[in-house]
């Protein structure tokens, strides 16, 4: 099983001048440090207008930053908009092959359609629409990048033959992924041959039946892209100390942090009634697992909260279950002071990280070449 | 953290229902029809709507409904109510700012079992094929005129309504307390229809707003027809303690 790091990017109120740079320097602090200690991914998702809980609109600059500050850890977004109002699929081609080049290949392309009314709403787009949308991109994309020139009538957008350049620096082009929440969308995963980004069901066995489904259903899979990118990661907690009870304290008063500001958003469902938003979306998942039972109702269940010897014991579940990564949230709001989030990802990776050694190399499983 | 709402709720405690206890037994509601819509609204007034126990929405938004009930243990009535939505800790609720409904006995009623802060007044649904009218008359003028254009079936399945919180005063023991009560009707949709929302005709006065409620984006509006409740009262909030903190469970108040 890989590890990697996940960042929203909360900035807790007040919003003085130097609110967002701290958040900023501070995650890139851990992301540099991430690298040192042999983390495998670091993601970043693209939100707008969410209020303390994500200031990670450009999630490409963030990258970007990453990618310059490290030497090995593969960047990830998670995820890249796709819906017309929010981005030109023309504009995400060129983007992230411009990342992957700078990089050096070690770009992760997650893709998704938002979940949120407040995002949706601001940009107005129509939440009937995202799935398909969506859809469309994800099959254009891939092929702006191997097709020396593409040109393309369809629903969403439409253009003449044109070279959209540059091209990824992998080839044929980065690993592919789609941010799976909404019951279904790993199937679709499945038939698109995507990786299943961010995977969080409520228990253990209703998460294990759904891996064993995208592994059964990928088989067959008509790609959008030049290869399949089979792989299924969750979304987690960190917080790791040789103190349990001290580990358990901290890491409640992350979940508790972090619940708290996801639940100010307006869901898309909650505001607009349609079948394109059967479930609310990421933020809920995560905050049922933020809040679900666990040991003693104290930690949920498969949080990585604690001293390493429970850590190890919980994130084993999930690699029983066949999830090949677990990306980890380090911080809420800045509620965890820095030097306490350092020390836990230091620990981590000398207690932890051998229980769950992986002889392969952090890259696409299937077809990105460097 | 999250903004808190700055309504000074002791100015309002001399006009909000009294509830002697909370015996409250449900009333089943079948065959309602139901025309909610939703829309953003400017952000610092709307601050002044909502109690400290509430955060404001991000973006902010109201809902504006109106409702008949064919039959009710007080025969038929209707009822249209005017909510500001906020979170008490983690759900989003609507916090009522006013209401109408049709006849005394339901008035009495709906104030005194679920709190809910009423005049009386005309409430009619219009349901045309081009659009579903919805309106309120208080004295023979029109308060509020809500109209749902371009009406599109949708599943029941993909409605979702927020529950409520009523400001209201509870007799207890020691003399009275303000508290937040929560009304969480359930719903079995029967059929649903989904359009823009239009608001031609507001009139805040009429509805306790003092001006603050100013609608700035229409989001949706869904036309149900369904069986639904009043229910037992389960949980109320302190209307001044911030978030959660304030979460009281029925049964534990005195």
């Amino acid at each position: 099983m890989k590890f990697g790091i996940f960042y929203e990017l909360s900035v807790p109120r007040p919003w003085d001048r130097e609110a967002e740079r701290k958040v900023y320097l501070n995650a890139l602090e851990q992301v540099r440090l991430a690298d040192e200690l042999g983390f495998a991914y670091v993601w970043a998702v693209e939100h707008h207008f969410l209020e303390e809980y994500s200031h990670c609109s450009a999630p490409e600059i963030f990258l970007t930053a990453c990618a310059m500050q490290t030497k090995n850890i593969r960047v990830g977004h998670g995820i890249v908009i796709c819906v017309p109002e929010f981005n030109h699929p023309i504009r995400i081609a060129e983007r992230a092959a411009a990342l992957d080049i700078v990089s050096g290949g070690r770009l992760e392309f997650g893709t998704g359609r938002s979940a949120t009314w407040t995002e949706l709403g601001g940009f107005r787009a129509n939440p009937d629409e995202t799935k398909k949308s969506w859809d469309e991109f994800v099959h254009c994309i891939p092929q702006m990048w191997m097709q020396e020139r593409f040109g393309y009538e369809g629903r969403y957008f439409s253009m003449p033959s044109r070279a959209v350049l540059p091209k990824p620096y992998q080839k044929p082009h980065p690993p592919m992924w789609v941010a799976v929440t909404t019951p279904g969308t790993e199937l679709d995963a499945a038939d698109r041959g995507l990786g299943c980004l961010g995977v969080t069901f409520a228990s253990f066995a209703e998460q294990e039946a759904k891996v064993e489904e995208y592994r059964r259903r990928i088989k067959n899979c008509n790609p959008v892209g030049a290869f399949v990118n089979e792989q299924t990661s969750t979304v987690n907690f960190l917080y790791c100390h040789e103190d349990d009870e001290v580990g358990i304290k901290t890491g409640q008063r992350l979940l508790g942090t972090f619940n708290y500001l996801a639940a100010q958003l307006d869901m898309a469902r909650e505001m607009y009634p349609t079948k394109s938003y059967p479930t609310a979306g990421l933020l809920p998942a995560l905050r049922r697992q933020a809040s679900g039972l666990g040991d003693g109702d104290r930690i949920p269940q498969g949080i990585a909260i604690g001293n390493p010897e429970r850590i190890i014991r919980e994130l084993k579940k999930w690699e029983a279950i066949g999830v090949d990564t677990v990306n980890f949230l380090l911080n809420a709001a800045e509620v965890i002071p820095q030097e306490e989030v350092l020390r836990s990802l230091r620990l981590f990776a000398r207690e932890v990280m051998p229980a769950f050694a992986d002889p392969r190399p952090a890259q696409a499983a299937a077809g990105g070449e460097r | 953290m999250p903004k808190s709402g700055k309504q000074d709720v002791q100015s309002l405690l001399s006009r909000v229902p009294v509830l002697q206890g909370f015996d409250t037994q449900p009333w089943d509601l079948r065959g309602a029809q139901i025309l909610p819509a939703i829309f953003e609204i400017a952000e610092e007034p709307a601050e002044f709507l909502l109690p400290p126990a509430l955060h404001p929405s991000i973006p902010p938004y109201a809902t504006f409904s109106l409702a008949t009930f064919p039959d009710s243990p007080v025969g038929p009535f209707a009822l249209a109510q005017v909510r500001v939505v906020g979170r008490a800790g983690v759900r989003p609720r609507g916090y009522l700012l006013g209401a109408y409904t049709t006849t005394e006995q339901a008035a009495v009623a709906l104030r005194t079992r679920w709190g809910f802060a009423l005049e009386l007044g005309e409430i009619a649904i219009d349901q045309r094929h081009d659009r579903i009218i919805g309106q309120v008359r208080r004295g023979g003028e029109v308060i509020l005129r809500l109209e749902l254009e371009n009406p599109e079936q949708i599943s029941g399945a993909d409605v979702a309504f927020l529950d409520s919180l009523h400001l209201v005063r509870v007799q207890q023991n020691d003399g009275e307390r303000p508290l937040l009560i929560q009304v969480d009707p359930e719903y079995v949709f029967h059929s649903a229809q989904r359009g823009r929302p239009r608001l031609p005709v507001f009139q805040g006065a009429a509805w306790g707003t003092d001006g603050r409620l100013r609608c700035t984006n229409p989001v949706s509006a869904v036309f149900v027809r369904c069986d639904t409740d009043l229910p037992k009262l389960r949980f109320a909030l302190d209307p001044l303690v911030e978030g959660a903190r304030g979460r009281v469970q029925i049964g534990t108040v005195g």
